[in-house]
């Protein structure tokens, strides 16, 4: 079978009524999590995960894991749409990712061209959504090809990159970032050893015999952290929120913002692929790359909608390039796919080159679903624009708690034990005085859902050269892995040690 | 704010990394004769994390302390809702699901913000009882129930 014959397959999964009401409820709640400040589309994709979990539980687990991936996954690309929503309206970005909309949306807003801006963000996104998923047809099939040639040592050397790229990128101090890629593998080697069937750190504590659940650290770090936030740090109250009149935008407006489009949609895909850069460089990038070309580069800031067009489609392209890695390789590049992974695994699924074979009906269903997606996104958006508009007044003294309950409910419905519980209230607080002090917890989801394959795949890969460690070097392509890897730590030091700005990944 | 936590947490990451290092020389060795046996890669980790820890209180304590705004934190909002969930958690599998997610939802609200009681009652309720019926009635699941007596 070919690529096209899978991919028709795909729609066919992705086609059964349920899966499209996924698909739809999916890129629904993905758009109100991006509008709402204080929920980003990672404690989105999180908090969900418990809820697929137990409205899935009645399936037979391969469809199940292909409805669950479908509609988290519409949460992930529903929130890069939604994000720019607040940053035109309010100046307030619901993600770190729609910052720089901001700069020249809210001017747009100002000028009374709120509604053209909303609408070009949203025809940006999807054209940008459409491309990538593309890009992700033409390159599952070659890259997972390749993948299957890896052995035990270029897949933990790939994985170490993986991990040395999201900690390299990750917040302003690399030493903090480090540690807590490190302190999430520390907290993966908890539990019943799978080689040996010792237990590890377990202190004869029946709890901790499975280790500890990747879920309940993902929704208290992130979902509980970002809440206690909210309520620590009193916000001052909403600011007046910009009229939208007019929803179509002009063919002036659409002449002018094509380029920028495609130019972001393309620039945004490549920087998605690579591991640890993620959507908020590929919209801080893509800005950059129109005031470049922008024939007029002083009207950037005072609402220009190449600077709306560009960076808001390179942002989707972003999340849609990010799932390349993610599935072809079994390697999340950013929290969110670290949280979509740690997703599929619960459900028993490997992502990586081995889920084109084992399980075209996720992986493919999965891409033909984001089309589906896509166009749901474009339809519901250009006319529901005044409602999610609306989502943004929310009082936060409904949201917040009903979010902790949220997270109690999912955890405890996956888990069944208060321990977990406890363990989630505990993470929330951690969660929000790491993020306080600058230490990112992006990089300690990820090792923590990293950790166990890449102790596997070292003692595997040490068992087959007889503990002779050079077979990491040895092997050419496990030697490239390692040196870019490398190369990912020290470039920022040197850079930094040269006195040269780095721009670092926020949290997204 | 950030130094001392700084200071606090490359201390407690060292300490941390101590244990580690001496639980994983505690793990017995390879099983089944290959090199490496299940004590290796928490070693290393070990080993990697106590550097850092280091590394970071050496930075902190070499770095100039910043003056930061004081930030206006909302302590005791943030203390009540905080204990109420440790209740709520403590008393879920006695009082069950409902009666629990009810009264922590009451208490969150108006400590969020005061007022509005009927809304709060009805919104708190809702959710409570919808979630509880949606869950175990519609799709099978399994929520404690009330066992007191």
């Amino acid at each position: 079978m070919n690529t096209f014959q899978f991919l028709i397959d795909g729609f066919a999964t992705a086609l059964q009524w349920h899966n499209i009401l996924f698909a739809l409820v999916g890129v629904i709640i993905g758009t109100a999590v991006g509008v709402l400040p204080g929920i980003g589309p990672m404690s989105g994709v999180a908090l969900l995960i418990p809820v697929t979990a137990s409205l899935t539980s009645g399936m037979p687990t391969d469809a199940a894991a292909a409805s669950s991936i479908i509609l988290l996954a519409g949460v992930y690309y529903g929130a890069m749409y939604g994000g720019s929503t607040t940053s035109i309206l309010l100046n307030t970005p619901g993600e770190s990712s729609s910052v720089v909309t901001a700069l020249d949306g809210y001017q747009m807003a100002q000028q009374g061209r709120a509604g053209a801006a909303l609408s070009i963000a949203a025809i940006g996104s999807f054209v940008a959504g459409i491309i990538s998923l593309i890009g992700l047809v033409l390159l599952a099939e070659p890259l997972s090809n390749i993948a299957l040639e890896f052995g035990p040592a270029e897949y933990f050397s790939l994985m170490l990159l993986g991990l040395c790229a999201v900690s390299g990128l990750a917040g302003k101090s690399m030493t903090k970032a480090l540690m807590m890629t490190i302190f999430g593998l520390v907290l993966g080697t908890i539990g019943i050893d799978a080689v040996s069937g010792i237990a590890r750190f377990t202190y004869d504590l029946p709890v901790l015999y499975g280790g500890l659940e990747f879920l309940t650290i993902a929704v208290g770090l992130f979902a509980l952290g970002e809440v206690f936030k909210t309520i620590l740090e009193r916000e001052a109250d909403a600011q007046p929120i910009a009229k939208i009149n007019r929803i179509l935008p002009t063919k002036q407006d659409l002449k002018d913002s094509a380029k920028p489009i495609t130019r972001g949609s393309l620039l945004g895909f490549f920087i998605g692929v690579l591991p640890g850069a993620g959507a908020t460089l590929a919209s801080f990038f893509s800005y950059i790359t129109e005031k470049k070309f922008s024939k007029k580069p002083d009207s950037f800031g005072k609402g220009n909608i190449a600077g709306v067009a560009g960076p808001e489609s390179a942002n989707n392209a972003a999340s849609g390039g990010a799932m390349i890695p993610l599935l072809t390789l079994g390697i999340p590049g950013s929290g969110t796919t670290a949280i979509l992974m740690g997703a599929l695994i619960m459900y028993n699924v490997q992502p990586g080159p081995l889920l084109f074979d084992d399980h075209p009906q996720i992986a493919w269903g999965l891409i033909a679903s984001m089309f589906i997606g896509n166009v749901a996104l474009l339809v519901l958006n250009m006319p529901l624009v005044k409602v999610f508009a609306k989502v943004i007044q929310t009082p936060q003294k409904y949201l917040l708690p009903i979010i902790i309950a949220i997270s109690f409910f999912g955890v405890y419905a996956v888990q069944y034990s208060t321990f977990d519980l406890y363990l989630l209230l505990a993470c929330g607080v951690l969660g929000y005085l790491f993020s306080k002090n600058d230490y990112p917890v992006a990089p300690l989801v990820l090792a923590l859902v990293l950790g166990p394959m890449l102790e596997n795949n070292m003692r595997r890969a040490l068992t087959i050269s007889n503990g002779e460690w050079n077979i990491f070097v040895t092997s050419p392509l496990s030697l490239i892995f390692l040196v870019i890897a490398m190369a990912w730590i020290l470039v920022p030091l040197i850079l930094k040690f040269t006195g040269r700005k780095v721009i670092v990944n926020e949290e997204e | 704010m950030t130094k001392t936590f700084d200071k606090i947490t490359g201390i407690v990451f060292l300490l941390i990394s101590i244990l580690f290092i001496y639980e994983s020389l505690q793990i017995s060795g390879s099983a089944y004769g290959s090199a490496v046996g299940p004590k290796t890669f928490p070693l290393i980790l070990g080993i990697i994390l106590g550097l850092l820890s280091l590394r970071l209180l050496y930075e902190t304590f070499n770095s100039k302390s910043e003056q930061k705004g004081k930030s206006n934190l909302d302590i005791k909002r943030f203390g009540i809702i905080l204990l109420s969930a440790i209740v709520y958690v403590f008393l879920l599998e006695i009082l069950g699901y409902v009666i629990t997610t009810f009264i922590f939802l009451v208490v969150a609200f108006q400590v969020m913000e005061k007022g509005k009681i009927t809304k709060t009652l009805i919104i708190a309720a809702v959710f409570a009882v919808g979630v509880y019926v949606m869950y175990v009635n519609l799709l099978g699941g399994n929520l404690p129930k009330f066992s007191l007596f």
